[in-house]
């Protein structure tokens, strides 16, 4: 850890004591991290709402076929998200067979390498080791990147592509030698491509990437996204083509949904109080580059990223992960930020501004270069306090809990600073990020047995059980519901097998089916008993008698 | 013409100020724009919505961020 060479030993002590401890209280939650990944990766059932209707997205590709369908006709399955996530994971089925664990750890080992992305991208601008391994475990403790990295969800993923397209494009204007800046300029814009065949939000490194290019030299970003819109048109309508419109249907037209503006402010004001540490330094970043210096890719895709998936964080659908590419983006802007005044390498040109604030701050360089080497450090631990969270049961984590009087604010025993103390949270927010148990595994499997044992087919708001019970999955109710939305969806073939009591038993968790379904389950089906695997309450519907 | 031409040269990058017109212009055109919406569609029920409002707000400030570039001159962006 290099500190200026001005400040005196006793400080020199200090930066050292304060980054340390800043290192260990990331590496602590980088353990954290591990320990949830693992024992979310052993756990058979859906985690998260939806990670099961990933797994049949995959199941399908690896049996050749699209998971873009028609929702009217039976088994009423379509999927609303991008191919690639699956497509990577579909090998996994033909080896091991339709499991949780392959997804997940795809998901987990993607943010690890994004944290390594983002190190790499920190040490090579300001050269500081410390700085930038504080970068990258800073990505790894945010709350948000801990709950949703090792899922069987997409995300993570499209943000590894991102934030790896965008390193890659950030110094390709300087790039002397032809062949490989356009190399260079190729794989940066495919994995943008990559990262929005992966999930749709990717679309805003493209605008990202597009306006920097534009900024820097606009012959070559017309030329280059030309080609690149080519590449990701062609894919799009050959997939059009392919899945008889279902892929602009399913895919696209269902995923435009009502943005609910409370939603977003209320994750705006949580993002900032967990992250807020580090969106100060990334902010100064933003206005020191807009002013002082030339624009960075990175600048431009913190802006966009902030403020268009910000924004669409409070559609339905959306939640705190919309935040994950702005997380990324602040890591790696905050890092520079920090690494470039722990070496006070900060220039200000002259210009109306610099000329405004130099009789102020003139001649205390020195000064402001010596205190950053206390505050710098400081904000990574005021970072690390602010994103707080841990198992408050178990092994070690119990004692760590009761030392510091850590009491646990949601499900299984864990803490999460997201939460108020009594477990509120901002509306959006994932409830997830804690352990499962050996009883969620049995209550898990006690369903799956019961739908195993039934003759006639089962609607289950969760895939996990269908699968586990060897049975056909039916519907994805979420994508019914986002197709009710837009008015593209009738339901009448479904709503006729239910109140023709065509299934055997009907197993809901949240209720996100279309009303009209709603309306025909409790017309034909009632209640027998409730499961609580996970925190959740699975309601055990059957047949009403006739 | 000679600034499209020279735009689209090899050797062309934008300027703080060539940067901060477009963030002006644009910030107004869209600001703009946006209000037309409901002026001209004046039977639509509700005014401005959220997301307009929100769209209000961002051109707003990138046409004030436009022009606090402009006086930066040709220090390339």
């Amino acid at each position: 850890m290099t500190i200026p060479s001005t400040s005196s030993s006793g400080l020199r002590t200090i930066h050292n004591i304060l980054m340390t401890a800043a290192l260990g209280l990331l590496v602590f939650y980088l353990v954290v991290y591990v320990v949830y990944a693992i024992n979310l990766i052993q756990f058979p059932f859906d985690y998260d709402q939806g990670e099961g209707f990933e797994l049949v997205d995959t199941i399908l590709f690896s049996q050749g076929e699209w998971p873009y369908r028609d929702t009217e006709t039976f088994p009423f399955y379509s999927s609303n998200y991008p191919p690639l996530f699956h497509v990577i994971a579909a090998p996994f089925v033909s080896l091991f067979g339709p499991g949780y664990w392959y997804g997940r750890l795809l998901g987990f080992l993607g943010t690890l390498v994004t944290a390594g992305a983002i190190s790499y991208a920190v040490y090579r601008e300001e050269r500081h080791r410390g700085i930038a391994i504080l970068a990258g475990l800073a990505y790894l403790a945010s709350n948000t990147i801990y709950h949703i990295g090792p899922l069987f969800r997409q995300h993570a993923s499209m943000v590894l592509f991102e934030t790896v397209a965008v390193i890659l494009l950030a110094h390709v204007n300087e790039v002397s030698n032809p062949r490989r800046r356009r190399m260079q300029l190729a794989l940066g814009l495919g994995l943008i491509i990559a990262g929005g065949y992966t999930k749709q939000l990717a679309a805003i490194t493209a605008i990202a990437a597009g306006l920097f290019l534009f900024i820097r030299q606009p012959r070559r970003a017309i030329f280059w996204g030309m080609a690149a819109g080519i590449v990701g048109a062609g894919i799009f309508v050959w997939m059009n083509i392919a899945t008889n419109g279902e892929w602009w249907r399913q895919a696209i037209l269902a995923n435009v949904n009502e943005l609910k503006i409370v939603q977003t402010i209320a994750l705006f004001k949580q993002w900032f109080g967990l992250h807020g540490f580090l969106i100060i330094p990334a902010v100064l970043m933003v206005i020191y580059e807009v002013y002082f210096t030339r624009i960075s890719i990175y600048v431009i895709w913190f802006v966009v990223a902030v403020s268009i998936n910000g924004a669409a964080s409070g559609t339905w659908g959306g939640g705190d992960s919309y935040f994950s590419t702005a997380i990324a983006a602040t890591c790696i802007l905050s890092g520079i930020f920090a690494a470039r005044t722990l070496r006070g390498r900060w220039i200000f040109p002259d210009n109306y501004l610099s000329r405004w604030f130099k009789p102020v701050f003139g001649g205390r360089g020195r000064s402001i270069v010596q205190a950053s080497v206390i505050v710098i450090p400081l904000l990574y631990l005021g970072y690390g306090r602010a994103v707080l969270h841990m198992p408050t049961e178990g092994v070690v984590f119990k004692e760590i809990a009761t030392l510091f009087g850590i009491q646990a604010n949601a499900m299984n025993g864990f803490y999460d600073s997201a939460r108020t103390q009594d477990g509120q949270y901002a509306t959006g927010y994932a409830n997830i990020g804690h352990l499962v148990t050996a009883d969620d595994v049995a209550a898990g499997w006690r369903i799956a047995d019961m739908i195993r044992d039934e003759d006639r087919p089962v609607i289950s708001e969760d895939a996990g059980f269908s699968l586990a019970a060897e049975k056909t999955v039916i519907t994805n109710p979420t994508q019914l519901l986002n197709l009710e939305k837009k008015g593209l969806y009738s339901g009448a073939e479904l709503v006729r097998m239910i109140d023709e009591q065509a299934f055997g038993m009907i197993v809901l968790r949240a209720q996100f089916y279309p009303q009209v379904v709603l309306l025909a389950i409790s017309r034909a089906y009632e209640q027998g008993e409730t499961i609580t695997m996970n925190g959740f309450n699975y309601l055990i519907l059957y047949p009403k008698a006739t | 013409m000679v600034y499209f031409r020279l735009m689209f040269s090899n050797h062309f990058t934008f300027t703080k100020r060539q940067l901060g017109w477009l963030l002006l212009v644009g910030g107004i055109v869209v600001f703009v724009g946006i209000i037309s919406i409901d002026l001209l569609d004046a039977g639509r029920e509700g005014g401005i919505g959220p997301a307009q409002q929100l769209a209000l707000a961002v051109s707003a400030g990138a046409a004030l961020l436009g022009l606090t570039l402009i006086p930066l001159g040709d220090t390339p962006a």
